[in-house]
């Protein structure tokens, strides 16, 4: 009965002097200390902020600015089969190679861009040899 | 170049105004290039109005989602901060009218059971 009475007393002098829940101090291994990994809840709003998305402003018509047809560039429109245009300057070579050939109906090997001094940027589309560049710069109206 | 009515433009549906938008951005994409390679001043003059032909087009499409989300969220607790109304930035962070007036009980009973009397005389 003694041996059996041990064991709970000292159960509960601990209880006593230390609280009924003992959490165990994890042993740090670091020096430093980061924030342990806590519970985080996926988002459940309970409204829309913006209820109809607006429209995506970069779409193919807003990207081509407008052709240039400057003596340059209707030279190289003759000789190394390529389209100049100015460009939205936010737009990129994958998106400016996509929409020319939705909007123009070609096939574009490569595009090259600058931007140029005045803040717009100028696009090189360079159309693969099956298509005539002269014939597609008349078909816009650039000729 | 006559510019599209917007009453007009309602009575269509959403692709049809879809369609409607793509083709006034080829038409302003071909007086761009007419722009410069040196075009009329008919077609000059017609870039304003296909500019806000897309324009009133666009806000019809607008127009006509949120009249949508509106019938969906009405008489909903938390409606979408677009459907609640503007107003202004002061205006809507005021106390509501049921705010401001709340009354504590006890104030309210004694309003209720001793309301301000009026009398007249009797000539």
């Amino acid at each position: 009965m003694a041996a059996k009475a041990k064991p709970d007393a000292k159960k509960t002098g601990k209880v006593l002097k230390k609280g009924l829940h003992q959490r165990k101090h994890k042993k740090w291994t670091t020096v430093r200390f980061r924030r342990p990994e806590t519970k985080v809840l996926p988002r459940k709003p309970k409204y829309a902020r913006l209820s109809v998305a607006g429209k995506t402003r970069l779409d193919k018509f807003s990207t081509f600015l407008q052709p240039l047809a400057t003596e340059k560039a209707l030279k190289i429109i003759e000789t190394f089969n390529t389209l100049v245009f100015l460009v939205d300057p936010k737009s990129n070579k994958k998106q400016i190679k996509e929409f020319a050939e939705k909007l123009y109906n070609i096939k574009v090997t490569k595009v090259n861009t600058l931007i140029r001094p005045d803040g717009k940027k100028k696009a090189f589309i360079k159309i693969s040899p099956e298509y005539e560049g002269v014939d597609i710069a008349n078909k816009i109206g650039i000729i | 170049m006559v510019k599209v009515k917007a009453s007009e433009l309602r009575k269509k549906d959403q692709d049809q105004l879809k369609k409607q938008v793509e083709d006034l951005k080829t038409e302003l994409s071909t007086l761009k290039v007419a722009k410069v390679a040196g075009g009329a001043p008919a077609k000059l003059a017609k870039i304003k109005v296909v500019r806000k032909s897309i324009a009133t087009a666009l806000t019809v499409i607008h127009e006509k989602k949120l009249t949508q989300v509106r019938l969906d969220s009405k008489g909903k607790k938390y409606q979408p901060l677009d459907v609640r109304g503007k107003r202004t930035r002061a205006i809507r962070r005021r106390l509501t009218k049921k705010q401001e007036n709340k009354l504590v009980l006890r104030v309210l009973k004694r309003k209720q059971n001793f309301p301000q009397r009026r009398f007249a005389v009797a000539k």
